[in-house]
């Protein structure tokens, strides 16, 4: 187990337009992480508390203000940057709009092979097995086109793609939060099937915290781009410490909680939550909080 | 796997784009114009004689020699004409191609790449913009020279005068699309830029480009043809517009020489209407609600409109096989009157009338007691958003009620038909019996009305006789009862939160006190923090206020929390019905089963998850994925 990405305080600023002083907002604030491999980190946080912002940064899709990204090599030496790609994908959220309704899903496929160094030949047979190892093994699906396709087999479609290039990092941004309810844990149960069968460093950024506890190893919950707790799943799901990670476990739906409804956080969250806690995060491994430096 | 949605999406039509126009009769039609103008442009020329040929004939009528007559010189008409289509649609080609191509340079390339390019070519088509077309165009021909003045200088004028306006229309459209996931999707697999935009943008933007194409080529042969006319067209070429020109200074109008100027300008108002026609076919790719539905279908729906009256006996539905999915025992027969009931439903199908005919929902029966909270728990596509706006009669068509009836019980004890309203009896109903909150309903206020404004609104339509005062105390005592300031009566709807404004739309919901509030899915685009609040507010509201709750959610989770009874709907059929214990103690259809398996408890037990990080014992011990799915699809067709 040997960590392939280290991220060292991220963070990213986007100027809002408008207003003499151009007012900054502060999406993600001095994040850091490692992604191992074989094991699943979770991004666990609201709309608005920078993880998807964290999730494009990665995938390379924008560049952070301030902070380091490094890529390493099973050799432990760090992967030059115009490689990133072989070694980083994503998986998008929504599965409808993440397929180019123009092209055949073969074409989805076989782009990035092609794009990371495969020939003709080999790629036509690879986009075959990728499809079956994402369990569509449909004769003459690679001929389709993605409006044909259900949801879920879209977002296996998705998933295919980000292997394709023979990625060891998956970044996957809410990857079933689109999808019908009963086919999610299908999908998750895919990805994680995947994982192990890779050995993929996988990061799964998500706002529901049951699947974050059940489907990784360590969680990292957000809030207003902090990092507010961090600990192995269980632990954080479970006996949260921080008011925030409490308060998103109060108020998650949970089927075994009936008649709980009265029950649950007071007010929403801006009240809940003050300044001075806001800025402390728990870490669950080191049993401490601690506060940023001034 | 995907078992359970694959007979759900195969009814669905297809949604996805199509590359070309579908055959209408409008296409054919324009089709047709185009393809007959089209050869005789190009092989009128060769049947015809000389266009030049003068002869000592004057200005004569059609006759067996000469079909379309001659001109004052005696030339054959009909032979200029085939030479002046030629010429018109060479130019109007020329154009069209010119100008799509400038137009997508600009429009596309400069969208895509951003910043300062961007900035730098929208200014330039902006600036063309401004520029009037055609008097630029007279000035620049008036510049030329008449010796130099072939059909290639017009056309490259025409050209640069013509593509501004396209472009601006390609820029919007390439500026939503270089957003969209799969272009992001592109970059992230590393295609290059050119790659990117020439293979993965511009396929998306062919039906516009070639809706701009035909807008530009027919642009193209009327500037051309108005240019012609004042005499500032191409030298020495033969064009409609010249032809115009000719027959204007040889005084064929005051002559009576029809023949000469109507062919042209029939030929011209031809093309274009053909070219016109064309455009609209594509425009229905680029929006598909603008296809219109073939007339006889519409006559079907209007004999069908009222089927209520004759089912409302029950006596054609006792026939009725019920789908072996369903189980019969544990859905409520609608015929037996449910004493507590507020709103019964009683056999309702609603079909969606398309190509493929859709039944949406297909012969559901539901009892929504006084002051309960019923969970309607479906999927994506199971007709239960159908159900709702049927029963507020908002589907509209091609959706239509074939069978089965709506009756809301009054709370003074008179039953209602919602069926037979007429229009005035169904705007007293909507909102003041019956309300509804709609799915992403943080975005169904007006966003330039005041919050005030639009809960007054209701209360001037369904209130008249309230003074302004009263208006005013009850929309604010409104607001207070789903928790917001009443002092934000005068904020506009994006200066509230998202959960804010939906607590706004709950209380419009309730401002004249409805004894039935639809719910669909109220809570599923705001965070959890910010539902639960809703929430609590809405079983409180509840409590107080006794109306009943229809609340439609994806979430049977969120459902067995707060409703009093939950039904299970897919594939348009109420599959199970009893109350929440019951639901989550002993769920009896599979497909339930299912449902509650989706969602993984925050706290209790793993059951088949396993994560990835653990040893291989534990997998070995888990059955696969797959074989859950089957053995439900299984169980579900045997029954």
């Amino acid at each position: 187990m040997s960590a392939i990405l280290e991220v060292h305080d991220l963070t990213k600023d986007y100027r809002l337009r408008g207003g003499l002083r151009r007012p900054v907002l502060r999406a993600v604030d001095q994040v850091s992480f490692t992604l191992t491999q074989g094991r699943t980190l979770a991004l666990v946080g609201e709309s608005g508390s920078g993880k998807s912002t964290i999730a494009r940064i990665l995938a390379r899709l924008e560049k952070p203000t301030a902070g380091r990204i490094v890529l390493r090599a099973p050799d432990g030496t760090q992967v030059p940057g115009r490689f990133y790609r072989d070694h980083v994908q994503m998986v998008f959220q929504d599965p409808f709009a993440s397929l180019n309704p123009f092209h055949t899903i073969g074409h989805h496929i076989a782009r990035p092979l092609r794009l990371h160094g495969h020939d003709r030949a080999q790629t036509a047979r690879q986009v075959d097995q990728l499809l079956e190892r994402v369990s569509l093994a449909e004769p003459a699906l690679a001929r389709r086109r993605p409006h044909e396709l259900s949801g879920g087999q879209r977002q296996r479609v998705a998933i295919a793609r980000a292997l394709a290039p023979g990625a060891r990092v998956v970044v996957a941004d809410e990857p079933v939060s689109m999808l019908d309810v009963s086919i999610r844990l299908d999908v998750l149960q895919l990805l994680a099937r995947l994982q192990r069968e890779e050995n993929l460093a996988m990061l799964y950024i998500t706002h529901d915290l049951a699947t974050a506890r059940h489907f990784s190893d360590e969680i990292l919950v957000l809030y207003r781009g902090r990092v507010v707790e961090r600990g192995p799943a269980d632990e954080v799901i479970l006996t949260p410490r921080h008011p925030y990670t409490k308060l998103l476990a109060a108020a998650s739906p949970d089927p075994l909680a009936r008649g709980r409804a009265g029950i649950g956080p007071d007010e929403e969250i801006g009240d809940e939550i003050d300044a001075a806690s806001a800025a402390a995060t728990y870490d669950h491994y080191t049993g401490r909080w601690t506060r940023p430096q001034a | 796997m995907t078992d359970l949605n694959a007979d759900l999406a195969a009814p669905r039509p297809r949604t996805g784009r199509r590359v070309l126009p579908r055959w209408s009769p409008k296409l054919a039609i324009g089709v047709g114009i185009i393809v007959v103008i089209g050869l005789w442009g190009l092989l009128g020329p060769f049947l015809v004689g000389d266009p030049e040929a003068i002869r000592d004939m004057g200005l004569t009528a059609p006759s067996r020699t000469h079909l379309l007559g001659t001109t004052q010189t005696g030339q054959d008409v009909l032979a200029q004409l085939a030479y002046a289509t030629r010429g018109s649609l060479f130019i109007g080609l020329l154009v069209g191609v010119m100008a799509t191509v400038l137009s997508a340079l600009f429009g596309i390339v400069g969208s895509y790449v951003g910043g300062l390019v961007d900035e730098a070519f929208s200014l330039l088509s902006n600036l063309m913009l401004v520029i009037p077309g055609l008097p630029l165009v007279i000035v620049i021909s008036a510049f030329v020279p008449a010796s130099a003045r072939g059909s290639w200088t017009i056309a490259v004028v025409l050209a640069i005068t013509g593509w501004a306006g396209s472009a601006r229309v390609l820029r919007a459209q390439t500026l939503s699309l270089r957003n969209r996931d799969y272009i992001q999707a592109a970059r992230v697999a590393g295609e290059k830029r050119w790659r990117v935009i020439g293979v993965e943008l511009l396929p998306n933007l062919l039906p516009l480009l070639a809706s701009q194409f035909v807008f530009a080529v027919i642009g193209a042969i009327l500037s051309e043809t108005g240019l012609s006319f004042l005499g500032l067209g191409a030298a020495n070429s033969a064009t409609l517009g010249t032809m115009l020109n000719y027959a204007q200074n040889g005084f064929a109008l005051q002559r009576g020489a029809w023949w000469w100027f109507v062919p042209p300008g029939l030929i011209i108002a031809l093309f274009g209407c053909g070219l016109a026609l064309v455009n609209f076919s594509i425009d229905e790719i680029i929006n598909p609600r603008l296809r219109d539905i073939p007339r006889r279908e519409r006559r079907n729906r209007r004999r069908t409109q009222r089927p209520v009256k004759r089912l409302d006996d029950g006596a054609v539905l006792d026939g009725t096989v019920l789908d072996g999915t369903v189980l019969d025992d544990a859905v409520p027969d609608g015929t037996v009157p449910d004493d507590g009931a507020v709103l019964t439903v009683r056999h309702l199908s609603v079909t969606y009338r398309t190509e493929r005919p859709v039944h949406a929902v297909r012969d559901v029966s539901l009892a929504l007691r006084r002051g309960e909270i019923l969970g309607l728990v479906g999927e994506s596509g199971c007709g239960k958003t159908t159900l709702a706006y049927a029963i507020n009669r908002l589907h509209r068509p091609p959706a239509e009620v074939t069978s089965g009836s709506i009756t809301l019980h009054d709370r003074d004890g008179e039953d209602l038909d919602v069926l037979a309203f007429d229009r005035d009896e169904l705007r007293a109903f909507r909102w003041d019996k019956l309300s509804m909150v709609f799915q992403g309903a943080m975005n169904a206020l007006n966003p330039v009305l005041t919050i005030r404004a639009q809960l007054d609104d209701v209360l001037t339509t369904h209130r008249p006789s309230m003074s302004r005062g009263e208006r005013h105390e009850r929309c604010a005592e409104a607001l207070r009862l789903v928790g917001v300031d009443p002092r934000r009566l005068k904020a506009y709807p994006h200066e509230l939160s998202g959960g804010m404004r939906q607590r706004v739309m709950i209380a419009m919901a309730l401002l004249l006190e409805p004894q039935v509030v639809l719910l669909d899915e109220p809570t599923t685009a705001l965070d959890v923090v910010v539902q639960r609040g809703i929430l609590r507010e809405l079983l409180r509201l509840r409590t107080a206020l006794g109306f009943a709750v229809l609340f439609i959610t994806h979430d049977l989770p969120l459902m067995l929390e707060v409703s009093d009874r939950i039904a299970v709907m897919r594939d348009g059929r109420i599959v199970e019905e009893a109350t929440a214990e019951q639901i989550a103690a002993e769920p009896r259809h599979p497909y339930t089963r299912h449902l509650l398996d989706s969602f993984p408890s925050l706290v209790g037990e793993r059951g088949a998850f396993i994560r990835a990080g653990e040893d291989e014992r534990s997998q070995a011990a888990q059955p696969p994925a797959a074989a859950s799915d089957d053995g439900i699809a299984a169980e579900a067709e045997t029954r």
